[in-house]
């Protein structure tokens, strides 16, 4: 039992960064019906990103922050100006296969700006572990945790009170409503995917920290965090956090119960066996819509 | 819809149905046959053929996607992931059990063919994004077993496998493989042809425009999907075996997520929903690796501080680069404008 509380906590402390790399999925989907593939080459790229500015160039972490958000806008800009503005009104399989295109388009700038072995940030967080109850917390995750938690009250309170994050809600649910209200649809977008960069840097970062900036991991973490969205349905923000908690939690379980079994490596795929059997049970995750059509 | 000069009338139901309709398409047939089998084989080098051999590969597992994708509407990116369940199988038939080609081929088409329904069941549910979802987590499963399959599958060792030996004669040199690769890459284009013209193709294309209207319409669309994965794994299959005859050593490195995506980009760069169209995609697909191949060392001369390693940085970015432009610019593909500019030669000289 002690073994399995344990596992549990590391898992949902895990878990916290994947609901808020999910939500930033949940965010551009919400806006646009587009599901974003390149989430996870994103992550790493701000991750680099971060790295860069700090270490490479020694910068004052206010400096990078706002040089950081630059970059992160005139990403979002471009993307939706050049590639998603072009294919409203393709089909489906347009968005995803640019969305997919872009991941690779972001992931080789990443190998060729910064190629090599994996990069570590300086540490300016207390490490070492703590103990709660009979169980032991990296001190790490714990400010992980802390630190999405803040993060995610902060996007949830902009989402429910500020005057552009409720226009943002309202775009999302009826375009056409929205541009004879005179809110401007497509600015709404670019906001959309500044936001879901935002979210995604901070995610990576956090990831990054703990476990170094290496590009392959990232960008598989950015892939977990689609299924985290897959598993609590693609419309839903509380079902990509409690999505991103049972990953985490599953993950961690997965890991300690059934690599001495299988011999490693379950950790990888057992989120996405999960979610398959979700996906059977119910097709649009856990909190997602169901889909009610004409014809 | 197939513009025909003036004057050029179908008179039987069997004119209007086949594929060769004019004189011209006839003759542009027997030289392009002649030219595959008869002459490049003998002109080209052991490069060339080597590139072929790659592409007609390509062809089959492109045209298995095109089926699921282009006319079912059902995204798939996972395609790679049943291209190596084919070749495992081949791998392990041929390297366990001795198996010939003769029999790798059907029992490859069959395992892999059984994975596609195993993988579809969701899709009868789903749809969209979760499909692709879906297809992507049994990547990931694939992968995991692949690695993890002790003995059998010899993980990150790698499985040797045999090369293709047919009445005696050892299918060992590029230019023997080409000829089993092009027969069969022919027969599947052709099936491919006919297939999107039954009963099941145009059930296909309706799920692919409109499910619920083709549900209305009495298509039973659980059977249509399930039979547009199985169809579509099985071509993966065929190209599997290929593969694993031709390249005699299977790693895991061979079937990387980022060749789905190749796979699904290049299906848009060449032509969603048409034969032809996946036919181009595949040749640019190897066109442009070979392309990048060529730059490489240019782009090191040019630029020092990027080091070798970051070439395969450069070919992501010109592949992703060349989706999107197609995606933005011409999203019907090259295949458009190879039928306008078949259609105007066909007209040639009125304007229509």
């Amino acid at each position: 039992m002690e073994f399995f509380s344990q596992l549990f906590v590391s898992g949902f402390l895990t878990g916290s960064v994947y609901a808020l790399m999910a939500l930033g999925i949940v965010v551009i989907y919400k806006a646009s019906s587009v599901f974003n593939f390149a989430h996870g080459s994103i992550v790493a790229f701000t991750a680099y990103l971060i790295w860069y500015w700090v270490v490479d160039l020694h910068l004052n972490p206010l400096i990078c922050i706002g040089l950081t958000l630059l970059v992160v806008a005139t990403v979002a800009f471009l993307v939706q100006r050049f590639i998603l503005y072009p294919l409203t009104g393709q089909p489906i399989l347009a968005a995803i296969v640019a969305t997919l295109a872009l991941s690779e388009v972001v992931a080789g700038l990443v190998t060729l700006l910064w190629p090599g072995p994996a990069r570590t940030y300086p540490s300016f967080l207390p490490t070492g572990n703590m103990e709660v109850g009979g169980i032991i917390i990296g001190v790490g995750e714990g400010v992980n945790f802390l630190i999405c938690t803040v993060a995610f009250v902060a996007f949830m309170l902009f989402f429910q009170k500020s005057k552009l994050g409720l226009t943002m809600r309202g775009t999302a649910e009826d375009h056409q409503l929205a541009r004879s209200e005179g809110v401007k649809v497509n600015w709404i977008f670019v906001l959309a995917w500044f936001i879901a960069i935002v979210l995604a840097g901070i995610g990576g970062f956090l990831m990054a920290f703990m476990h170094g900036v290496n590009q392959e991991p990232l960008i598989a973490l950015g892939m977990k965090s689609l299924a985290v969205v897959i598993l609590g349905g693609m419309e839903s923000i509380l079902g990509a956090v409690i999505g991103g908690i049972a990953i985490g939690v599953l993950e961690a379980l997965g890991a300690g119960y059934l690599d001495p079994l299988l011999g490693g490596g379950v950790e990888e795929v057992f989120p996405f066996i999960i979610l398959l059997v979700v996906l059977l049970i119910k097709p649009y995750g856990l909190f997602g819509y169901e889909r009610i059509e004409r014809v | 819809m197939m513009k025909k000069p003036c004057g050029t009338f179908d008179e039987t139901y069997a004119q209007d149905m086949s594929y060769i309709r004019t004189p011209h398409r006839a003759g542009l047939l027997v030289v392009l046959f002649v030219l595959v089998f008869g002459v490049f084989p003998f002109v080209a080098s052991d490069y060339l053929l080597g590139i072929m051999n790659l592409i007609g590969i390509t062809i089959i597992a492109m045209l298995g996607l095109n089926l699921l994708t282009g006319y079912c509407g059902q995204i798939s990116i996972g395609h790679v992931a049943f291209v190596a369940v084919g070749a495992y199988t081949t791998g392990i038939l041929s390297n366990h059990l001795g198996w010939p080609f003769w029999a790798t081929l059907p029992s490859a088409i069959i395992v892999t063919g059984l994975m596609g329904l195993i993988v579809g069941l969701p899709a009868l549910r789903i749809k969209g994004f979760y499909i692709a979802i879906s297809t992507l987590a049994f990547h990931y499963i694939i992968v995991w077993v692949i690695l993890h399959g002790g003995e059998l599958t010899k993980g990150v060792w790698g499985l040797p496998c045999d090369s293709i030996e047919l009445l005696g004669i050892s299918f060992d040199t590029e230019i023997r493989m080409y000829y089993v690769i092009m027969v069969l890459t022919v027969l599947a284009t052709v099936l491919s042809f006919n297939l999107v013209r039954t009963k099941f193709g145009r059930g296909f294309i309706a799920v692919r425009d409109n499910d619920i209207a083709a549900e209305f319409m009495g298509l039973n669309i659980f059977r249509l999907k399930a039979l547009a994965f199985i169809i579509c794994s099985m071509y993966a299959g065929a190209a599997g075996c290929l593969l694993a005859h031709y390249v005699g050593m299977l790693t895991v490195e061979q079937f990387p997520l980022i060749d789905s995506i190749w796979y699904l980009g290049f299906l848009i760069v060449g032509g969603t929903g048409s034969i032809t169209g996946a036919v181009f995609g595949a040749f640019a697909f190897r066109i442009v690796a070979q392309i990048v191949l060529f730059l490489a060392p240019i782009i090191g001369e040019m630029l020092p501080a990027v080091s070798l390693s970051s070439v395969a940085g450069f070919t992501q970015m010109l592949f992703g680069t060349v989706i999107i432009l197609f995606l933005v610019l011409e999203p019907r593909g090259l295949n458009h404008r190879w039928q306008i500019m078949l259609s105007s030669f066909r007209l040639w000289p009125f304007p229509y």
